[in-house]
């Protein structure tokens, strides 16, 4: 227990950040399947029911409609509820009261019914194949009334974790399974932040790295792509200057319209499904603000409209990857 | 002297919950209220008969047709008419509409999605059993909503974990135009309960005494931390699903049977004359509903509509942060 912080795995400062909140706020009850005893399939819920007891930290049956709703019903009754969906693909059972009723009571009561609920999920590829990973984060954000959060980077999980534990709307974090039990210290961007509380607010997007050529939009464990392709162009003369939302909602697009005001090339990387989803927003929303002339060039790099494939050959011919990335880098920044 | 039988308190309340959807349904004719609106005319005697068990600190969740469920939990039928009748004074500044009225302080809330008032129920009965309280949560449904996945689940989890749930079904025999014994396996929704380690009740929901006791019994149940009960209430709704529902799928006979063999207040007016309460005393109390609903009617009218200048107001708790930002 007593490793260095920066060796441990983004799922423990998940846990320590949950256990933290919890034992500041006895509201906070943490329900899901396998969050109790086993601590969370991907353990990010670990040691939590031992310390809090299974009142607070309840194992669930296989029963996402209802134990999303009952989430609703807590949270109705004074409680802060933090619901696991042990994966982002089963929200689509649970989709109904995720939309109809976590999204909409607040608006629906007219303010007068807040709704402090947290669904967690863990999204993402990590060769898992059609149904076990997707994002998500695209569909969830086309609904009013959710704050969309998906972190990359180990100091961010802790950051928006806590900031969604502490505001009053319903949140949907989507953790990327690649990085939930990865060392901190592996990451790209390895600090986990201060020692004790830390806080990012909800909707403020990070400037991942800093370059002057082409501005590169992306989310969760895409960032870390898009940085690690970044560094690889810089040798070649190309500076990418990477944003990492954080949030699709709230969406920060002045952080991203100051880099286009800079660099007027807009790559889109988005590991969730391109049509209708995340990249064609963050183009118009850039387009609306800053009017298409100051745009010289735009392009997304996206999934595919398309299952994803179980085979590892099939996965890397269509995720966007680090090196389909850096090709895309090279061609805007070879164009005009 | 006033008569103390506690029926009829329920005739009264009873013509009062009447009287108010009619002045809804008033409201819907002259397009005070646009889209669906779906009355409970019929349906009295099974929200009378559950109010005099529910304390303000107990849950109700309920469903589409939800309005006597509000009453019967004492929601004001002042704000709830007006939230019927999508205005600023609602119970939600008119954005909730006749299908979502929240009153938080009174623990009331509803939802126009059929099976979904279930689970928010077992929230409110997970938080009292965690606090150790003996409020009880109710989770209405009907015929229809029984037969959604949310029903099997909730009562499974209330068992595992008993917790002071009651799942009242008010089976009025149709979901829409699907009769109940269409699509419903024997031997019907209250011997469900059973599988569950849960109590099964079933009652006459056209018959208000009845009601109330076999709602007092289920509640004294889950009150006293013994779990889950189900109450299936046999009732008739009068009206189409909605108004405006042509009501073709019942046969003119059965219509007719309904509205003259199980009417809810007439049942209860008969019994009361034949305890020899005077007809001149029940046309007063009914008189006093109809002009107490008829006041709350013409106030909700000249109440003012939702300024369009809030349309996006109160999507989030901290205003300004929308998805539009």
């Amino acid at each position: 227990m007593n490793a260095p912080v920066a060796q441990r795995s983004v799922s423990f400062l998940i846990a320590e950040t949950l256990g933290r909140e919890m034992a500041l706020n006895e509201r906070i009850v943490v329900l899901g399947e396998d969050v109790g005893k086993l601590g969370g399939v991907f353990n990010a819920t670990r040691g939590l029911q031992e310390r809090f007891g299974p009142w607070r930290v309840r194992d669930t049956p296989i029963s996402e409609m209802s134990f999303v709703g009952m989430g609703v019903g807590l949270a109705m009754a004074g409680y802060r509820p933090v619901v696991e969906i042990m994966f982002a693909d089963f929200v689509a059972v649970c989709l109904e009261q995720i939309v109809n009723a976590m999204a909409k009571i607040p608006y629906m009561s007219g303010g007068r019914v807040k709704m402090p609920m947290l669904v967690r999920t863990a999204g993402g590829s990590i060769g898992s194949a059609a149904q076990h990973s997707q994002c998500m984060w695209g569909m969830l954000a086309h609904w009013p009334g959710l704050k969309i959060v998906a972190p990359s980077c180990p100091a961010d999980y802790r950051g928006l974790l806590t900031a969604a534990l502490r505001g009053d709307d319903p949140v949907v974090l989507i953790e990327h399974k690649s990085q939930l039990n990865r060392r901190a210290d592996r990451f790209l961007r390895p600090d986990p932040g201060p020692e004790g509380e830390h806080l990012v607010p909800l909707g403020q997007a990070s400037v991942a790295r800093r370059g002057s050529d082409v501005t590169v939009v992306s989310v969760s464990a895409a960032v870390e792509w898009c940085l690690e392709a970044a560094a690889a162009v810089a040798s070649e003369g190309i500076e990418a200057e990477v944003i990492d939302l954080r949030c699709l909602v709230p969406l920060d697009m002045a952080t991203v319209c100051d880099s286009l005001r800079r660099t007027g090339r807009l790559l889109v990387v988005d590991e969730d499904f391109g049509s209708f989803g995340m990249s064609g927003e963050v183009v118009s929303r850039a387009v609306e603000a800053l009017g298409p002339a100051a745009l010289r060039q735009v392009r997304r790099l996206c999934m595919p409209d398309m299952p994803l494939p179980a085979a590892k050959t099939l996965e890397d011919a269509v995720m966007p990857g680090p090196g389909k990335i850096a090709d895309a880098l090279r061609a805007m920044a070879g164009g005009s | 002297m006033r008569n103390t039988d506690p029926l009829v308190d329920h005739y009264e309340r009873m013509c009062r919950m009447r009287a108010f959807e009619e002045a809804c349904i008033a409201g819907a004719s002259a397009r005070d209220i646009q889209g669906e609106l779906h009355a409970g005319i019929g349906q009295e005697a099974v929200a009378s008969g559950i109010a005099p068990h529910l304390r303000r600190t107990d849950a109700v969740v309920s469903t589409h047709r939800n309005h006597l469920h509000a009453l019967a939990k004492g929601v004001s039928p002042r704000g709830l008419m007006a939230e019927i009748f999508e205005r600023e004074t609602g119970l939600c500044r008119g954005r909730g509409g006749h299908m979502h009225p929240f009153d938080a302080a009174n623990n009331f809330s509803a939802t126009g999605i059929v099976g979904a008032s279930l689970p928010v129920a077992l929230g409110y009965a997970y938080a009292f059993a965690m606090e150790g309280r003996d409020d009880v949560a109710v989770g209405v449904t009907g015929d229809g909503g029984a037969n959604h996945g949310t029903f099997a689940e909730c009562l499974n989890m209330a068992g595992a974990w008993t917790l002071p749930l009651v799942l009242l079904v008010e089976n009025n025999a149709y979901a829409i135009s699907v009769p109940a014994s269409a699509v419903t396996a024997p031997p019907g929704i209250a011997a469900r309960a059973a599988a569950f380690g849960a109590l099964g009740l079933s009652v006459d929901g056209t018959d208000v005494e009845a009601v109330e006791r076999v709602f007092g019994e289920a509640v004294a149940h889950a009150r006293a931390g013994r779990g889950p009960v189900v109450v299936e209430a046999f009732c008739h709704r009068f009206r189409g699903h909605y108004e405006g529902d042509a009501d073709s799928y019942r046969p003119r006979d059965e219509r007719q049977r309904m509205r003259r063999d199980a009417d809810p207040i007439m049942l209860a007016r008969a019994a009361l004359q034949s305890r020899g309460v005077e007809a001149a005393e029940l046309d007063r109390l009914k008189r006093g509903a109809d002009d107490a609903m008829a006041a709350i009617l013409a106030a909700v009218r000249a109440d003012p509509m939702p300024d369009a200048a809030g349309a996006l107001d109160f999507l989030f708790a901290d205003a300004g942060a929308g998805a539009a930002a």
